[in-house]
């Protein structure tokens, strides 16, 4: 039959298949729009399908119609008949499944990736170097994560903060995590041990030696670390750790004291009658046996021996001070024991999954009692042996924390301890240096309540004022809660030149961000105790122990900080007047009025809202390298700022700029001021320098005098794994001879395996 | 050096695993990144692996 058009009779779906058309498809979603906005019928459905057939039957006189085209032609004959607002729902929906599809297709690209490719070759895989992208659950644990954040964007996001998200104005840190959690806590163990607790099986009560207390200590922060997803830090652990001591000291004295006197008298079994006349005399005293008594202690707990236990005065006498003797030599070994237990515990356990040691960071210094300088010794002997085979120890941080008057100065308390830190830190790289004195600390410290020293997390994170509750500006029970950083260097390109406009859009996104880490906030407030098992579950986190189990969160997470970082002044300063606060002395002004600009709306965003608003240092992990690549694809490859692969770090000095280790501090030195959310600075020095213990204790003594809040001296420290050598390596090992990759000469291994014998390696086996 | 074991006091046990001591194995590194230490780059993303090549030293100096 002539000039009849042939019906369709297939469609081309988006995936290339072919299938048959049905008209019912076409009506029924045409319906289903109409009956969204109330506009139209069945009828008027049908007669709209049968257009847009007539339509189709018109254009592809011989061929199959596509979706798209058959998508396009139902919202124009919708608008035709003038169903307007139906074709506006119609619209609507056609796009947001154009966006799930495409998300998905990411999602799915994002799987393949971490499924197939190997760690060295995706950059993706190593986002988080602390997680083993190859192993089964560190991608897991990768796939968990994509997962999340393609749900997150999909879902929870304000339009207009996902824009910025996906352009690169902004970065929203660990935001796989965003309904979930929140960021890291600073540990209060004293507290903590006193109470007891729970991991979830079983009830730990109050340990009761150092090794307890060590161990229960790796305990807690692999217990809060499951519950969150940054860091944990102990900002107490002299304190802590010093009650442990005391507690072995007393123990061990006890048994020793039993012991020698048994051996006097040739009995056995007197340890009941020595405890009671221990016991007696310590009431007496008003102060148990410990590592000082006070010095009539032990002539009294001599005299009462003697008399009590049959055992002539000045052999009872000669006595306590064996037992002394031995009791402090016992103690300190063990203390050692268990300091070097808790190093090796944190550098080895998993949680998270099994895919990742837990990022933990441990602060002490200002203990002055001879149990917590005990403590500190050995934790930091521990540290300077390293492992097994005399590994560096990556885990944890260690922050110790210098204050005038306690263990800066010589002649104060603990001047020893600050000596050896630096001494070990010039061969271990830790610790780090936290500054008590700095005007912006020291603001907060009053002595006897360590509660009020800045503390910090290893990574940076300072917690410390307390806008939402002024009576509670302590470092104890207390954390970040998220955190989103602002692409600066963007803003000085886009601004090009213009100082005006630079401030103007960095308001705009400053607003943004703020709002983004309320909306987080929303979502983190309305969890239950019960979502937090062990940091509000066993009253970790502060006040957290007055709510009961199914109660939400909202008031006692307002305790914690909502941060705003940033990254890359440098480049931003390059950007916008064509030098950075290195090379020009007049750019350093620039750059501090940028950042008291920051600085200065969250402190007015703190007071409006009562909460803890904090700007911060970001530490740019993964984001180091991100917003640059997008913006080397926006604004091409600019000298100084967007031809690297990365942007430098907060408010650095760029690391690849040559300028002296004390300048580069004067410089840096007053932003830590400005970041009350966190701040670090960096000196890298040479190995031999920091073989030099005096030179490295130089630059800590620069940090303190130019009022750094956060220092860390970087330094190289190689180790051969096959003789064990730490320190400077260049070409050749100088303990065995031996070069990179090459085997140890074999004319060197009799006499290595005399002079080393404890070296397992030279037993052939590695 | 023969491949002998020889079991007498005075002298020490070399045995077949002498002759390979250390082949292949490299030095470890230990580099400070993001707050962390590592003894391998391997780990890291492109990004701050750039950033570590490009580390200079800071001279002790006072006045530069």
């Amino acid at each position: 039959m002539e000039g009849l058009i042939p019906m369709i009779r297939s469609v081309i779906k988006r995936d290339g298949r072919r299938v048959l058309y049905d008209q019912t498809k076409i009506a029924s979603a045409i319906l289903r729009a109409m009956e969204a906005v109330r506009e139209g019928n069945a009828e008027d459905a049908a007669r709209v399908a049968d257009s847009v057939e007539a339509k189709l039957e018109a254009i592809f006189p011989a061929k199959s119609p596509d979706i798209e085209t058959i998508q396009d032609t139902v919202e124009h004959q919708l608008m035709q008949y003038g169903f307007n607002d139906t074709a506006k729902a119609y619209i609507l929906y056609r796009a947001n499944r154009t966006t799930t599809r495409d998300a998905n297709t990411a999602l799915m690209k994002t799987i393949n990736e971490i499924t197939q490719e190997d760690a060295i070759d995706s950059d993706l895989k190593r986002d988080n170097a602390n997680i083993d992208g190859n192993t089964a659950m560190g991608s897991m644990l990768q796939i968990g994560s994509a997962g999340a954040k393609a749900y997150n964007e999909m879902y929870l996001l304000r339009p207009e903060h996902a824009k910025a998200f996906r352009e690169g104005d902004i970065y929203i840190h660990d935001f796989d995590f965003y309904h979930m959690t929140t960021t890291c806590t600073q540990i209060d163990i004293l507290t903590l041990f006193h109470n007891g607790f729970s991991t979830g099986h079983g009830y730990l009560r109050e340990p009761q030696s150092i090794a307890s207390y060590a161990a229960l200590a790796a305990i807690a922060i692999q217990s809060n670390q499951n519950d969150q997803h940054g860091g944990q830090s102990i900002p107490n652990f002299d304190y802590a750790m010093a009650e442990g001591v005391g507690k072995s000291y007393h123990k061990n004295f006890l048994r020793i004291l039993t012991e020698v006197i048994e051996d006097e008298k040739d009995e056995d079994d007197l340890q009941d009658a020595v405890e009671k006349i221990l016991t007696d005399v310590e009431r007496t005293q008003g102060e148990l046996a410990k590592l000082e008594n006070r010095p009539d202690f032990d002539s009294r707990l001599a005299a009462a021996l003697s008399e009590g236990m049959g055992v002539p005065t000045d052999v009872m006498a000669h006595l306590m001070q064996r037992v002394r003797s031995r009791a402090l030599k016992r103690t300190d070994k063990d203390t050692y024991q268990a300091m070097e237990g808790f190093v090796h515990n944190l550098n080895t356990m998993h949680s998270r999954a099994g895919a990742q040691t837990p990022f933990s960071s441990i602060n002490y210094g200002t203990d002055t009692t001879p149990e917590g300088r005990m403590a500190m010794r050995n934790v930091l002997l521990a540290l300077d042996a390293g492992l097994g085979h005399g590994e560096t120890c990556i885990f944890p941080i260690h922050i110790f924390k210098v204050k005038e008057g306690v263990n800066y100065n010589p002649g104060d308390p603990n001047y020893d301890l600050f000596r050896l830190s630096c001494k070990v830190s010039a061969k271990r790289l830790f610790p780090n240096f936290v500054f008590l004195d700095s005007p912006y600390n020291l603001q907060y410290y009053v002595p006897g309540r360590p509660e009020t020293e800045v503390a910090t997390m290893g990574c940076r994170t300072r917690v410390m004022g307390n806008v939402y509750d002024p009576t509670r500006q302590i470092a104890y029970s207390r954390g970040n809660l998220s955190f989103t950083s602002i692409n600066l260097p963007r803003i000085a390109l886009e601004s090009q030149h213009d100082e005006a406009a630079f401030y103007k859009r960095l308001d705009e996104l400053l607003e943004l961000v703020a709002q983004q880490l309320l909306d987080r906030f929303e979502i983190q407030a309305q969890k239950h105790v019960y979502n937090f098992p062990f940091l509000m579950g066993q009253g970790v986190w502060l006040d957290s122990d007055k709510l009961h189990i199914t109660d939400t969160v909202r008031e006692v997470l307002k305790h914690g900080t909502l941060s705003i970082g940033f990254i890359g002044l440098a480049e931003t300063l390059t950007a916008l007047y064509g030098h950075h606060h290195g090379e020009m002395p007049e750019m350093e002004e620039k750059g501090l009025e940028i950042i008291r600009h920051m600085r200065a709306f969250c402190d007015k965003k703190s007071q409006e809202m009562k909460m803890n608003f904090t700007l911060l240092a970001t530490p740019a992990e993964g984001l180091s390298g991100k917003f640059i690549v997008q913006d080397q694809k926006r604004f091409g490859k600019i000298p100084g700022i967007t031809d690297r692969e990365y942007y430098t770090n907060s408010f650095h000095i760029p690391v690849w700029y040559p300028i002296s280790a004390y300048d580069k501090i004067r410089l840096e030195a007053p932003y830590h001021a400005l970041c009350n959310a966190g701040h670090i600075s960096y000196v890298e020095l040479d190995g031999d320098t920091a073989r030099n213990v005096e030179a490295f204790e130089q630059v800590v003594r620069w940090m303190h005098d130019c009022e750094i809040g956060y220092g860390s001296i970087n330094h190289p420290v190689d180790r051969d794994p096959v003789c064990g050598y730490v320190g400077v390596i260049g070409d050749v090992c100088p303990r065995c001879g031996r070069r990179e990759g090459h085997r140890v000469p074999p004319s060197r291994i009799e006499e290595l395996k005399k002079l080393y014998p404890d070296i397992v390696a030279f037993r052939g086996i590695e | 050096m023969d491949n002998q074991t020889v079991h007498n006091d005075n002298e020490v046990i070399l045995d077949n695993r002498d002759e390979k001591l250390g082949e292949g194995v490299g030095f470890e590194r230990i580099r400070r990144i993001t707050g962390y230490l590592v003894g391998t780059m391997d780990k890291w993303n492109d990004a701050k692996r750039a950033e570590e090549r490009d580390r200079v030293k800071h001279s002790l100096a006072e006045n530069e």
